[in-house]
């Protein structure tokens, strides 16, 4: 199956999401490697599953 | 699989046997530098024979099973069942993992993989799809909810540019 031709040309509904994008966290990681960026969202991750144990905890 | 995706210890295992796979989705995205949080591994996954047989190598021990499938089903993840079908939605017992046969707007492993780059990760060399075809693929899906995510690869296809 050969890959569609998708055009790259700008959109103007992915153009007005842009202007909401936190350029700060690209930014933060892209000084980061590949494995640690991934090391970063493994932890987030983690993160949310902890909340949501103790979310569920506290309603029962 | 009740605690949070592994995705180290995933990725590592399709590693460990030479599993000819791709990185695609948000965990490419975030390999890439994506800040948007994915709670799966989706791969792209070469249909040769050998590699059926790695994949299904990589995964038996870790329970493969439908995500979202009531319990008791009789799945059972081998070389005959990724034959018969193409794209697979998998909960195991170390997270959640899609393999695809084939992408919309991306083919299957032999068409996506120039379009791949190998990125080094525990080690280890991983193909990950490129940037500026993970945004191709993200809006050749055409859903709406990766408006933003697709936004975002953009902002970050231009932050490296600037680099």
């Amino acid at each position: 199956m050969a890959p569609l031709p998708v055009s790259l040309e700008p959109d103007p509904v992915i153009e007005a999401y842009k202007k909401d994008v936190d350029r700060t966290l690209l930014r933060e990681n892209l000084k980061l490697s590949p494995e640690a960026r991934l090391r970063k969202l493994q932890d987030f991750v983690a993160f949310t599953a902890v909340l949501r144990d103790a979310g569920r905890r506290s309603r029962t | 699989m009740t605690g949070p995706t592994d995705f180290a210890a995933l990725l590592q295992r399709l590693l460990d046997v030479e599993v000819e796979f791709i990185l695609v989705g948000g965990l490419a995205a975030n390999v890439h530098g994506s800040a948007r949080a994915t709670f799966d591994v989706d791969v792209v996954y070469r249909r040769t024979g050998d590699n059926l047989d790695r994949l299904v190598r990589a995964l038996a021990p870790v329970q493969p099973y439908l995500r979202g499938a009531p319990p008791g089903l009789p799945f059972v993840l081998d070389a005959g069942t990724l034959r018969r079908g193409l794209n697979f939605t998998l909960t195991t017992a170390i997270g959640d993992i899609d393999l695809l046969g084939e992408v919309v707007g991306g083919g299957d492993y032999d068409a996506l993989l120039p379009q791949s780059a190998s990125i080094e990760m525990f080690g280890r060399s991983c193909q990950c799809v490129s940037l500026p075809t993970l945004i191709r693929l993200k809006r050749a899906a055409g859903r709406p909810k990766d408006l933003e995510a697709i936004a975002e690869l953009e902002a970050l296809r231009e932050e490296r540019e600037h680099d």
